[in-house]
């Protein structure tokens, strides 16, 4: 088989992390230019050599068109290529596959890929968003979404509480080692049961955190990266899939459990199998969202991802570590670049007290669209990311 | 006193014939004439065989409940009243799913995936009726 032209060619050279959590003072916009001065600190890559510039869609935020080629301005960059990409929470992965594309193509040579959100102050209320024959019900948001999904899934295999309450634990168990995670304080798995059904089946300790920051990675060649502060981070492989399976099937698609193609690329890319990753960095919204992950990109059977989890499959010293900085659910809604962040530490041996030792192949994922909508439309991004050999 | 209104659809020219039936108190999906597709939410185009031919056709209005859940804390102000409020989707006998309620005199300790269920209508105003789901009768 011929060597795919994107596979080991392209890296991650650096990233940043605005500050995060419940940050009064700043906006959107203030977010996501802290989070590029950091990423741009920390290779020390001049500024004037970065001319991509992409930027995930604030959607509900009511920032207007153009977003992508406002934050260029305003971090003085006059790219050769500017983009504004909405896939959701898969978009942070989405653009740093398009930054490869460009630099492979020859149309730029380093890019920023970044985002910013703003959730506080609490009061504004978001843009409604969702389908008009879901929201007069008071089906809104990915919560209900995601209650429909972990209902199915109990339906279908089984899982019970307990076992989402252990994806819950473990991540939160990785946070209290994450000097910056949003929530450190540990919880058992009888604790996750006592916490109140925000949309039942869903407990509060099955749902994400809101969050406010920004994060940036610039992407550029293997080898200008090489050149810069510090270790390159590989991009060993890279998938997309989109459809809108989990609820209404699309009448063309076979019965695959959705986002399984994502995982399937990125691993034939780099040439790897799931049980050769180390590390795994899962977008976690909801829990029900990883229990789905781990059986669609080939980590646990059909129908057994419940019953694995509950081994401690997924924690420190597990066979899975698995959202070693805590994810969405305990470090912070860093719309996955937390997650890009952490697999660059754990590649670049900088993950402190939650270091896995010669993690050698990272696997992180992104997920996001418009679960709200009916038909739902699902957008999975995936990395496999290593170090330079 | 301010209070917030639930958010009611706004029929669009594709979706239009849909609210337009339910406010006769009947259920519709998009039926495909070339390939005999039926689906939810309306499009003009089939998603299968992408043939223009579609139009609304009557459905039975019977189905199983395919999902359920239980909003105890709802994402959006106009929807605290109700909570805790249940929301459905039903797998029609002919195939589409749909996002419902099932009706408030429901016991939801009886409902489980599979659950035989039957539309029923919620009149809003001039304009909107919605469809929702009572337990089946009969057979």
């Amino acid at each position: 088989m011929s060597r795919h032209p994107l596979k080991g060619t392209h890296a991650l050279a650096g990233v940043g992390l605005s500050r995060f959590g419940k940050v009064w003072g700043t906006s959107c916009l203030g977010f996501t230019l802290e989070a590029c001065k950091n990423a741009i600190e920390d290779c020390g890559i001049p500024r004037d050599e970065i001319d991509g510039c992409l930027v995930s869609m604030p959607a509900i935020m009511g920032e207007q068109h153009g977003w992508a080629t406002r934050i260029a301005a305003h971090l003085g960059l006059e790219p050769r290529l500017a983009c504004t990409m909405d896939m959701g929470g898969a978009t942070p992965i989405g653009m740093i596959q398009t930054a490869a594309l460009y630099i492979e193509a020859g149309m730029a040579n380093a890019v920023i890929c970044c985002f910013g959100m703003q959730n506080n102050p609490q009061g504004i209320m978001p843009q409604l968003f969702g389908s008009q024959f879901a929201i007069p019900y008071g089906d809104i948001g990915a919560i209900t979404f995601m209650g429909h999904v972990a209902r199915r899934q109990m339906h279908l295999y089984g899982y019970t509480g307990p076992q989402y309450g252990e994806i819950a634990s473990a991540f939160r168990e990785h946070a209290s080692r994450n000097p910056s995670a949003q929530k450190r304080e540990p919880f058992t798995v009888e604790d996750h049961q006592r916490s109140p059904y925000i949309v039942e089946p869903l407990r509060l300790l099955d749902c994400c955190l809101v969050t406010d920051g920004g994060g940036a990675v610039i992407v550029t060649s293997l080898e200008r990266a090489r050149d810069l502060k510090q270790p390159a981070v590989v991009i060993a492989g890279a998938g997309q899939e989109h459809g809108a399976e989990m609820i209404f099937p699309a009448p063309q698609r076979n019965q695959a459990p959705s986002g399984a193609g994502a995982a399937r690329a990125a691993f034939g890319m780099a040439g790897v199998l799931p049980h050769d990753v180390d590390v795994a960095l899962l977008y976690d919204g909801f829990t029900p969202l990883v229990m789905h992950e781990l059986e669609a990109f080939g980590f646990a059977k059909h129908g057994e991802v419940g019953p694995w989890v509950a081994t401690g499959a997924l924690r420190l010293g597990g066979e899975l570590p698995t959202n070693t900085h805590g994810g969405l659910l305990s470090e912070g809604h860093l719309f996955g670049v937390g997650h890009i962040t952490e697999g660059m530490r754990q590649i670049r041996r900088s993950a402190g007290e939650r270091q896995v030792q010669d993690a050698e192949v990272v696997f992180v994922t992104g997920f996001g669209g418009a679960p709200h909508e009916a038909p739902p439309t699902l957008s999975y991004t995936t990395l496999v990311l290593t170090q330079d050999r | 006193m301010f209070t917030i209104d639930k958010p009611l659809p706004s029929p669009t020219e594709d979706t239009e014939g849909y609210w337009d039936a339910t406010r006769e108190g009947k259920l519709v999906v998009s039926t495909c004439a070339s390939c005999a597709h039926r689906f939810l939410p309306p499009a003009k185009i089939c998603p299968k065989c992408l043939s223009s031919e579609v139009s609304f056709q009557p459905v039975s209005g019977r189905g199983r409940v395919f999902s359920w859940i239980v909003v105890h804390r709802p994402q959006h102000p106009a929807f605290l009243e109700d909570a805790p409020y249940n929301v459905v989707i039903v797998e029609l006998d002919e195939g589409p799913r749909m996002h419902g309620r099932l009706v408030p005199e429901t016991d939801l300790s009886a409902v489980s995936v599979g659950l035989p269920v039957e539309v029923t209508y919620q009149k809003i105003n001039d304009q909107i009726t919605l469809p929702m789901f009572k337990a089946a009768t009969g057979t």
